[in-house]
């Protein structure tokens, strides 16, 4: 059996309920929103860790506020990592399911680090008084996320091998059945995703300062260096992250042309973009908060394009199997679709009330209250979840009817 | 058919099972908390009784923190596990409920954005705003439990899914309501049984009888009726499902289904009359009464569905071995006695494709691995551990083994053989030779 036909036999049967390509842009989504989230974890535990052992300094003021960061955004990286692993399994089964499986050690170990990571993560945030916990705490949370950081990193890239896949399973004399090793590991990859957390964490501490900058309360020196440090860092690392960039271009497969891409010409143009961008707020800003949204869109535009453009290479590494996400036979169910489709807008508007509120309280000093048109909005919100939950349950009770009779 | 984990003594699905069962304690609670904080919240509004906020601000942080650590990260684990346990039963439940699963997932990002809202606004929104953050993450959660609980349904009662492929036609199907109804009063008690113990700490006296009492009456209430609610789910079960119970439920497991909610009924109705003698030990131990039961429920529920892993479609060694027309989906079984199951396959290395002499035991192990390896575990103690229970059928030789495969195929909860005949005599000779 070659690997064109292994994969192919390998496919779910049952094919997908929807357009393969939904899926696709979905799963695109859903991982440049991850991993934006990931970057932020990583980026504040390693300031915040970094501040505690510079006593005195703004970094070490700022410590507590970027460990709280940490523990939220692992939350938000968790619940939006579930999407890209619902949504690669509906397009890419047989290389997610075969790589998991050749390292399936690996992949219970993963959970049991995040674990880990993440309470190691509140220890080290509330841990001590006044939200400084003991700084092991700070070190063993940033190493198992980096630790997390490998065994994902080195899933993704078994996924990309399926002519690899019999040789690694073989042992001798039979099947390698343990799940213990891990098969792959590239460096520029690997860097290329961890780099941007200081990116991140950088326009995320200008980001900081614009915000509580209007705070009756706030301290407007701390903010301005701040937002200042955040710019270098964000600067210095983006221009690392473009030097990594290039390396991993020049690692890919020869016979792939990255050059010939306009996916991967279009991800590096990003990146020089973001680079001439970051420079700019670095050296020719005075008040670099005053860029915060700014570098805020364009980081989110960068990132979106990267995971574009990592999807683009991904098919170009199966596709050297014949393997396409059309190939899927395709069983339209649109009952199902719609349901989705519906609770998403409605999810959005839900989500966007919380996260105004969230926005507007954490700018005042105080207590704050809301206004007229956010208490409609809160009424709605809950509302619209009533009514999801009541028009669900009212085509259940017919379907149930109609097909279990009483 | 993918590459095998081999977790020796427990199997792979064991290591899914234990995941799954350490995620209901964190999972449950995040479903149940906040409807008991939103009735304290609302009260201390009404009556002016700011101490009832400090215990929802103390109850919210234990939620945020070990709900949304271990909960979040057991529940991602859960798929991951099944991933490694049984990646065709997996896929195919993805392939059929990938919307379901992503809308459950809004309700996800609901939930987590929530919490974190709700928590850190405690004392700095007005009241009405906050209790708004409170009732809508008490929705959303609960939500999630009435999308999850049709596609855990449709593992072992598809309905009509199975002729029309439909999504809602598997998802709606006979236990469908009386299984949400019997999770939705289990949360309540799960609410009220973590609320005891956050409340036994707590420093107004006052609140904390209250609140122990409030929460006790919760448990017992939902203790109560989700037993009501199980005696309406075990009596729509499927005939073959009855008849696994019969055979498969332990002793042990009955045991724990019944006793332990009534001993927690007990010690809640204690609770209830004497709330100042709310202690933190006990209250966990009360935890841990009803995690028992509900861990006995899954266990059960996940025994009674055997052999399959979907019903009348994939095996739980996940061979497809039901046709499914409206998917357009055959049955392996033919091909795989015609061809064998070594060369179906495409995980096996290329020397043990065909069984010879030199490699009978080896070929006999690989044929073990992708049909047996699901359910047992090969050593003499763990997991259904075949040695013994091929000792136990007395067998002298192969050719005994090989006839009690012929037969399998009778016994409701197993799958029966599939590959060809010097396949099963390779299997046959593996086993012996590991029972001796």
């Amino acid at each position: 059996m070659d690997t064109a036909a292994m994969l192919k036999m390998l496919q779910d049967p049952m094919g997908v309920p929807f357009f393969p390509q939904v899926f696709d842009a979905l799963m695109v989504l859903t991982f440049a929103l991850h991993i934006l989230c990931v970057n932020l974890t990583l980026g504040a535990l390693a300031v915040a860790v970094w501040g505690r052992l510079r006593p005195g300094t703004g970094w070490d003021r700022l410590s507590p506020a970027l460990a709280r960061t940490a523990t939220a955004s692992v939350s938000a990286a968790i619940v939006l990592g579930v999407a890209p692993l619902l949504f690669v399994q509906v397009i890419y089964d047989p290389f997610w399911y075969a790589a998991n499986l050749l390292s399936a050690d690996w992949v219970i170990g993963f959970v049991l680090v995040m674990i880990a990571a993440f309470w190691s993560a509140y220890l080290f945030y509330l841990g001590g008084k006044e939200n400084r916990g003991p700084l092991a705490y700070g070190f063993l949370s940033l190493g198992l996320f980096v630790v997390a950081g490998v065994i994902m990193h080195a899933l993704s890239v078994q996924l990309l091998h399926p002519e690899k896949w019999l040789g690694w399973y073989q042992s001798v004399g039979g099947a390698e059945t343990s799940g213990s090793a891990l098969h792959a590991f590239e460096p520029a990859r690997f860097l290329h995703f961890m780099i941007p957390a200081l990116t991140v964490i950088g326009i995320y501490m200008m980001f900081y300062a614009w915000y509580l900058e209007p705070r009756a309360d706030a301290d407007r020196a701390h903010l301005d260096w701040t937002a200042k440090a955040g710019a270098g860092l964000a600067f210095w690392s983006a221009l690392a992250q473009g030097a990594v960039g290039a390396w991993w271009l020049l690692t890919l497969p020869k016979d792939f042309h990255f050059y010939r891409s306009p996916f991967l010409m279009g991800g590096a143009g990003l990146g020089i973009v973001m680079i001439a961008l970051l420079a700019h707020i670095r050296f020719g800003a005075k008040r670099p908060q005053a860029f915060a949204w700014p570098a805020a869109l364009m980081m989110l535009v960068t990132v979106l394009g990267m995971a574009t453009t990592r999807e683009a290479l991904r098919q170009v590494y199966v596709g050297v199997f014949g393997y396409t996400i059309h190939g899927h036979r395709l069983t339209l169910d649109w009952a199902s679709t719609v349901l989705f489709s519906g609770t998403f807008v409605m999810g959005v508007s839900v989500i966007a009330y919380q996260m105004s509120v969230a926005f507007l309280c954490g700018r005042k000093a105080g207590k704050w209250e809301a206004g007229p048109r956010l208490q409609a909005w809160g009424r709605i919100s809950i509302g619209l979840l009533i009514a999801w939950i009541a028009v669900v349950a009212g085509l259940g009770v017919v379907l149930t009817l109609r097909q279990h009779g009483l | 058919m993918y590459p095998i984990w081999e977790v020796p003594h427990l199997t792979a699905g064991l290591v899914l099972a234990l995941i799954a069962t350490i995620h209901i304690l964190p999972s449950h609670l995040s479903t149940s908390a906040m409807w008991l904080n939103v009735y304290l919240e609302r009260k201390s509004l009404k009556e002016n009784r700011p101490e009832l906020m400090a215990f929802v601000k103390r109850f919210s942080k234990m939620i945020l923190i070990f709900a949304y650590v271990f909960g979040s990260m057991t529940g991602v684990g859960i798929w991951f596990a099944a991933t490694t346990a049984a990646p065709r039963g997996i896929s195919g439940l993805i392939h059929n409920y990938v919307w379901g699963w992503a809308t459950e997932w809004v309700f996800f990002l609901i939930e987590v954005g929530g919490i974190y809202v709700y928590y850190y606004t405690i004392d700095k929104v007005d009241p009405k705003t906050h209790l708004k953050l409170g009732w809508i993450f008490a929705l959303a959660s609960w939500t999630t439990m009435v999308i999850i609980v049709g596609i855990l349904t449709f593992m072992l009662t598809p309905g009509h899914w199975a002729a029309t492929g439909n999504f809602f036609d598997g998802f709606f199907n006979q236990t469908y309501w009386p299984q949400l109804l019997m999770r939705t009063t289990a949360m309540f008690a799960i609410a009220g049984a973590y609320a005891v113990a956050v409340a036994a700490g707590f420093g107004d006296l006052k609140a904390r009888r209250e609140i122990v009492r409030t929460a006790s009456t919760w448990a017992i209430a939902g203790l109560a009726l989700s037993s009501l609610a199980f005696l309406w789910y075990r009596a729509v079960l499927p005939d073959a499902a009855l008849a696994n119970l019969a055979a498969l439920a332990t002793p042990g497991l009955r045991a724990v289904m019944v006793w332990a909610p009534a001993l927690a009924v007990a010690y809640f109705a204690v609770m209830a009359a004497k709330p100042s003698w709310a202690r933190l030990v006990p209250a966990l131990l009360a935890i841990g009464l009803i995690f028992s039961g509900i861990f006995s429920f899954e266990r059960v529920r996940e025994l009674i569905r055997k052999p399959f892993v979907i019903p009348g479609y994939m095996y739980s060694n996940q061979i497809i071995a039901g046709d499914l027309p409206a998917k357009g989906v055959q049955s392996e079984l033919p091909e795989i006695d015609r061809e064998g199951i070594l060369h179906y396959a495409p995980f096996v290395p290329p020397d043990l494709r065909d069984v010879t002499d030199a490699n009978r035991l080896r070929a006999g192990r690989m044929v073990a691995l992708i049909e047996c390896a699901a359910c047992h575990t090969f050593q003499e103690t763990g997991l259904r551990p075949l040695p013994p229970r091929i000792r136990k059928l007395g067998a002298t030789g192969p050719g005994d083994v090989a006839e009690v495969l012929d037969a399998l195929g009778a016994i409701p909860y197993m799958p029966q053989f599939a590959g060809t005949d010097a396949e099963k005599q390779a299997l046959a000779a593996y086993l012996f030779s590991i029972s001796k």
